[in-house]
């Protein structure tokens, strides 16, 4: 992990916030990931890029046991956020995704309000004292989504009758309302036509300032925008990690090269 | 055996032939090679065998529907009105007629009489309802020199009719024979053409359906209006008494009835909503696949239990024992006597509540499942628990679709016939009381109608007005029901 060096020198910190060791998962029979080992750093954006099927969205919901919910889904090996290891028996899931949040591949506003979509979060975990304060909350989250702007005047009309962009920025904005530490992201930009993507990219890269985002993508001029260190995942194997700079220009392993020039994948 | 099942014996008998006169024709005209044939032989014999069948069978069809009703008018206008203003009704004289006719029938049949004999017969000289009575033909009276001339008059009529019937038909087939064997050649499109005739056989099914369901509803509404003639639609529909008597003078007003079919529809929908949609709730989020599917059937097979059968647990178990409960003064569970009879509004509310659970749940199930699961994955997402996200999020998004299925559910409860029949009672009344006997819609239908029925007093014809009243009600709930379903599918496709 010496290419680390090289980011700390513009990120400022070194503070890594979650750190796997070992971590195999297995849907009943299919082994669908091998012994993957990363430290992901706080306030930076990590991407993990790779083919189909290569076990890249599972390691990504193994970090707030969204794998949970598959019951035949089964996981071993350690993943600490903060030190602590969130596969420990004391660890209730549902307090560890209001610290990890989620933000899915198709956006999924729930049918409700845009204002009851983003104070959803808050209103379970009690995050406003009072209405005001809730109103607050909720304005800050959809300032953040960078959405304010476009829904101020309308938040009481349905969330699902916005625009795919604007329901997947207003679904970064739920999550974000949360006050959460670290906010992974499952492709959220496949679904979404290229001036959506601009946007949502461009708010990918504000909330660096304030969490440890993790972004699955599958495609490498994305991770390559906004991301400043990349992993590679092939078949179940995490083959290569390290600054997006350097995975991109000068890959280690033969695998990583073949995937971005587009050999394979 | 009679002239027309030997036509559609012939009839089938030349189609068959057709279907393989055809197909042998269409490969012989081919030289053999079928692969110069436009479809393959199967098509030209079907082909063949549907234009033999299909004209001669359909137009034999509105023969003989056709036949009886001419025959009948005609004979009709020849029996001299005396015959009339003595018996009760035209009607009456015209199946006294029908009868001696189809009486001399079997009489020839059965070789007692020749058919020269039969028409020679007269009312003076043999006792021709003891001759019928011979062969098991029963007339009321004694027959009257008109009615047997009329019954004469019908038999030659109906004789020619089916002569001619015989004489356009059996060409009609030969013609379809001839034309579809001779058209098997190469180029002729059979294949198209049976297809069009598969087409023409689903759109026949489908307005069969529809056009029952429309047959249904005027028979109903022509029923209700000689109703509405003898009693009037003012105290039928606002009237506050329901006390048919068939001596006449009845009370006949529908609020009564409507008053218990709702109360005990309300009380089996208390008792089937909360427990069907639980369960539903169980089953689509938290069961187990094993559990599901061990518990799905079963809790399915509620639904297959014929209503008797509810009906039954209603009257001997369910209700001996609410009477348990709230009856029997000192010797009852709770030293009251409020129930005395089993018969009640609760009894046949609480089975028809629990005969209508694997409705709504199932029904319930579908429409949870239906709820996208990136939606719970949302919410879990942002930390809810499982039961934050049904009631939050799954719930209130599959709430149109639930409320359809409560309101397909109440239709049902409306409808429900045999076990308030058995659990409900048969008074007629306006109290809030659920231990009281009271009487649904339903149940008065089967009373005015079971037993020696004329078809003419208000007291019967009641019956179709009611029957017309149930039937708007529960369409006017399925459809809301329908409307409501089908705008909360359009939400997620």
């Amino acid at each position: 992990m010496n290419d680390k060096n090289i980011m700390e020198s513009h990120m400022g910190t070194t503070a890594i916030k979650i750190s796997a060791r070992d971590v195999k998962v297995y849907y009943g029979d299919n082994h669908a990931i091998k012994d993957v080992s990363i430290d992901i750093e706080d306030k930076t954006v990590t991407a993990f890029i790779g083919p189909s099927g290569c076990g890249k969205s599972t390691f990504l919901r193994c970090l707030n046991r969204m794998n949970d919910t598959i019951d035949i889904c089964k996981v071993t090996g350690s993943i600490r956020i903060d030190d602590e290891d969130i596969y420990d028996r004391r660890v209730d899931p549902v307090q560890l995704r209001a610290k990890v949040g989620m933000v899915f591949q198709k956006p999924n506003p729930f049918p409700k309000s845009i204002y009851d979509n983003v104070a959803y979060g808050p209103r379970i975990h009690g995050l406003a004292q009072n209405k005001a304060d809730l109103d607050d909350i909720v304005e800050r989250a959809l300032r953040r989504g960078a959405i304010w702007n476009e829904v101020k005047d309308r938040l009481q009309s349905p969330g699902t009758g916005l625009s795919g962009g604007q329901q997947q920025r207003l679904c970064i904005a739920r999550a974000v309302a949360t006050e959460p530490e670290v906010l992974l992201m499952d492709e959220p930009c496949s679904a979404l036509d290229p001036i959506a993507t601009a946007q949502v990219e461009e708010l990918i890269d504000e909330l660096r300032q304030s969490f440890s985002v993790v972004i699955v993508t599958h495609s490498m001029q994305q991770a390559a925008r906004v991301s400043q260190k990349t992993a590679f995942f092939h078949l179940g194997n995490m083959v290569e990690y390290g600054e997006t700079g350097q995975i991109f220009t000068t890959p280690q392993d033969p695998r990583t090269e073949s995937y971005i020039t587009g050999r394979i994948g | 055996m009679s002239t027309t099942s030997l036509l559609v014996i012939a009839i089938l008998i030349l189609a068959t032939l057709g279907y393989f006169l055809a197909s042998k024709r269409a490969i012989s005209t081919a030289g053999g090679d079928r692969r110069k044939l436009h479809s393959l032989p199967v098509y030209y014999g079907s082909n063949a065998a549907m234009f033999t069948a299909i004209p001669a069978l359909g137009v034999l069809l509105i023969w003989l529907l056709a036949q009886p009703m001419l025959v009948e008018q005609n004979v009709l206008s020849t029996i001299p009105d005396k015959l009339i203003t003595e018996g009760s009704s035209i009607g009456l004289v015209m199946s006294d007629v029908r009868r001696v006719a189809d009486g001399l029938e079997v009489v020839v049949s059965t070789g007692t009489l020749s058919q020269n004999e039969t028409l020679k017969l007269d009312t003076e000289q043999t006792d021709i309802r003891a001759l019928l009575a011979g062969v098991g033909a029963v007339v009321g009276s004694d027959v009257l020199p008109e009615v047997l001339e009329a019954a004469q008059n019908y038999r030659a009529q109906t004789k020619t009719g089916q002569l001619w019937m015989v004489l356009i038909i059996a060409p009609l087939a030969l013609i379809g024979f001839a034309l579809s064997v001779l058209a098997a050649k190469p180029t002729f499109r059979a294949r198209n053409t049976v297809e069009r005739g598969i087409l023409a056989l689903l759109v026949f099914a489908a307005s069969l359906a529809i056009l029952t369901t429309i047959g249904i509803v005027f028979s109903m509404l022509f029923e209700s209006i000689n109703f509405f003639k003898l009693h009037s639609w003012t105290d039928f529909f606002f009237g506050g008494s329901w006390a048919p008597n068939f001596r006449g003078d009845s009370d006949l007003s529908i609020l009564p009835l409507l008053w218990g079919t709702i109360y005990i529809s309300i009380t089996a929908l208390i008792v089937a909503v909360p427990v069907g949609l639980f369960a539903a709730i169980y089953l689509s989020e938290y069961a187990g696949p094993r559990v599901r599917a061990f518990a799905k059937p079963l809790l399915e097979i509620l639904a297959g239990i014929p209503t008797i059968v509810y009906g039954l647990f209603a009257l001997l178990t369910v209700g001996p024992a609410l009477v348990r409960v709230f009856g029997r003064g000192e010797e009852g569970l709770l030293g009251v006597e409020w129930m005395s009879g089993a018969t009640a509004v609760l009894t046949a509310g609480l089975v028809m509540g629990i005969m209508l659970i694997p409705f709504v749940s199932s029904l319930s199930d579908d429409i949870i499942n239906a709820v996208p699961q990136s939606l719970r994955d949302g919410s879990l997402g942002l930390g809810a628990t499982p039961s934050e996200t049904i009631r939050q999020v799954v719930l209130p998004a599959a709430l149109p679709g639930i409320v359809g299925a409560v309101l397909l559910a109440a239709s049902r409860a409306i409808g429900e016939t045999m076990i308030v029949v058995l659990g409900a009672g048969a008074i007629a009344k306006f109290s809030a009381n659920p231990l009281e006997a009271m009487t649904t819609i339903t149940t008065r239908i089967v009373s005015q109608l079971t037993g020696d029925t004329d078809f003419a007093s208000p007291e019967t014809l009641v019956a179709f007005a009611l029957g017309l009243t149930l039937f708007v009600l529960t369409l006017g709930l399925n459809v809301i029901a329908l409307y409501i379903v089908r705008k909360y599918r359009e939400q997620y496709d």
